[in-house]
């Protein structure tokens, strides 16, 4: 008996210490702040033998857009971002949706009609197919913007121009203008 | 007299042919009333059309011509229509009514204040969306509470499913206030395409059907828009008289979408609401002879009020003329009063509807 009460403190022992040795283990490092996609527009990549400085050529409306986009940066954030920014809102929302569940199922109880029935059912079928559908179109989506860079190597070599699409990117800091190119199989910087 | 002499005369020209005439009297107004129907249908799919063409073209012109023009007007019929259908006893809907109108009074209340704390510092912006929920989920509320008590006044009805469709609503609302407020924004002129199809199954039920096949082409006219419209470059918001137009069709809300195409949409429907409210249900005989006080129960009945009936239509005159007055002086700004100010004839829409179900 002695000795299973020792056994056990001992593992309450070992198993509280755990929460104390966590204090060790050094602080996170705050990850870098990310970038926020602001645009998104098209791209052509133009080998020329005649220019002697790599130009970036934008056009008048473009560059108005991306002037609006970065203006509006709070306002461009998608609804899902929207959403998920405020959590009172959600908990709000959850609550209403808790009470339209109940409530829809207090009304089916208590009109047993198989009218009623069928409608609740047909709804239940209705979204059915509806995420049914989410799922097939996605499959019939076009192809990731990695494709339309693929050929980007080989139209450098011939000579050939390359066109694909394109986020325009704001990050923090100073640095120069970067470009990347989505590549399969290329090694991410640092890597050997 | 002349009917008389007439029917005796069709009387005694069946005997002496021997011929019954019944097919010939009612193929004539047969023939008118089908003729009347096809020529109401032409109307209504013409002005479709028509109001798409010039919103899709000129949006920002058409929406700053047409809100000068038919803003004050629209709620004016719309008044004068309310009027006509109050009851001059309430009766068994006492409670209905005092449900609506402290509804009315107390949502346009709090929605009008809305900016003018916000531009008195009482809240930051930030607070905005949830202040646009609260009064969001009020207006859901009322509604939900004004569908189950006209459900209750006939005991045929089970209603009760208002109350799970309002929360689901109202769960909606809060994921996305702002949206859910713009969606309000493009629906609500709609509703003057429910309350014409309420007024023609009770006063004109040979017109419904053909009024069914035109609405048939509005889903097909916003197609076609959206298909012209949605990679048509932006329009230029370099005023503020233009920007306030983009932002109130959405544009910071749906920032991917062509600010042309949500202008032009909802202008579009603007226009239908326009065109219901002041050409369609006057025509059909919905708000009666405009000019005539006798036409509204409250001023015929024996205890009413017909000079208090009059003299609110002669100030809903004047407000129209203060109103154009304004928009002639600063558009911006009287634009901008007037839809703050015009949620109440939103929320009126609401009772009369639901009287009309």
């Amino acid at each position: 008996m002695k000795r299973t009460i020792l056994i056990c403190a001992a593992g309450l022992l070992l198993i509280a210490s755990a929460v104390f040795t966590f204090g060790d283990i050094a602080r996170p490092k705050p990850s870098p702040e990310a970038g926020k996609v602001i645009f998104h527009t098209g791209l052509e990549i133009v080998p020329d033998a005649k220019v002697y400085e790599a130009r970036l050529q934008i056009s008048q409306q473009t560059l108005q857009r991306i002037r609006e986009a970065t203006a509006n940066t709070s306002a461009n954030q998608s609804v899902t971002q929207r959403i998920m920014a405020s959590g009172p809102r959600t908990i709000m929302a959850g609550l209403f949706m808790f009470l339209a569940v109940s409530f829809a199922g207090v009304w089916l109880a208590r009109s047993g009609q198989r009218r009623n029935q069928k409608i609740a059912a047909g709804l239940v079928l209705c979204m059915a197919v509806l995420g049914a559908a989410a799922i097939i179109v996605r499959a019939n989506a076009g192809p990731p913007g990695s494709f339309y860079w693929k050929k980007l190597p080989d139209n450098l070599t011939k000579g050939e121009s390359t066109r694909g699409g394109l986020d325009i990117e704001i990050v923090p800091g100073d640095e120069q203008i970067k470009l990347i190119v989505p590549m399969k199989g290329t090694k991410k910087p640092g890597e050997e | 007299m002349a009917q008389v002499a007439n029917l005796r005369y069709v009387d005694a020209m069946e005997r002496a042919a021997n011929i019954s005439m019944t097919a010939w009297t009612d193929a004539r107004p047969n023939d008118r009333a089908r003729g009347s129907v096809r020529l109401f249908a032409a109307v209504l799919a013409a002005s479709a059309c028509l109001s798409a063409i010039l919103a899709s073209w000129l949006p920002l012109q058409v929406s700053i011509a047409t809100v000068f023009l038919f803003a004050g007007p629209h709620n004016w019929f719309e008044a004068r229509y309310f009027l006509m259908r109050l009851p001059a006893r309430f009766g068994r809907s006492r409670n209905f009514f005092a449900v609506a109108f402290a509804g009315i009074f107390i949502l346009t209340l709090a929605y009008v204040s809305l900016p003018l704390l916000y531009y008195a510092n009482v809240w930051s912006g930030s607070n905005w969306p949830t202040a646009i929920a609260t009064w969001n989920t009020l207006l859901l509320l009322w509604l939900g509470a004004l569908v189950l008590m006209r459900g209750k006044q006939n005991s045929r009805r089970d209603w009760f499913w208002a109350l799970p469709v309002t929360f689901a609503l109202c769960a909606l609302n809060w994921l996305a206030p702002d949206l859910f407020s713009l969606a309000i924004v493009y629906l609500h002129p709609l509703v003057a395409l429910w309350f014409l199809d309420r007024h023609l199954r009770r006063t004109r039920p040979e017109w419904l059907r053909a009024y069914h096949r035109c609405l048939l082409v509005l889903p097909f006219l916003i197609m076609g828009m959206l298909w012209q419209l949605a990679r048509a470059p932006s329009l230029s918001d370099d005023n503020g008289l233009f920007w306030r137009i983009t932002q109130h069709a959405g544009a910071e809300l749906l920032p991917s979408v062509s600010t042309h195409l949500l202008v032009s949409m909802h202008v579009f429907l603007e226009l239908l609401h326009y065109g219901v409210w002041i050409v369609a249900l006057p025509l059909i005989g919905a708000t009666g002879a405009v000019w005539s006080v006798r036409t509204i129960p409250l001023a015929r009945h024996r205890r009413g009020w017909p000079k208090l009936i009059g003299a609110v239509l002669v100030c809903g005159l004047f407000l129209v003329a203060l109103l154009w007055i304004g928009f002639s002086a600063n558009y911006a700004v009287t634009r901008d009063v007037y839809f703050a100010v015009a949620i109440a004839h939103v929320l009126a829409e609401a009772p009369f509807l639901l009287r009309m179900i």
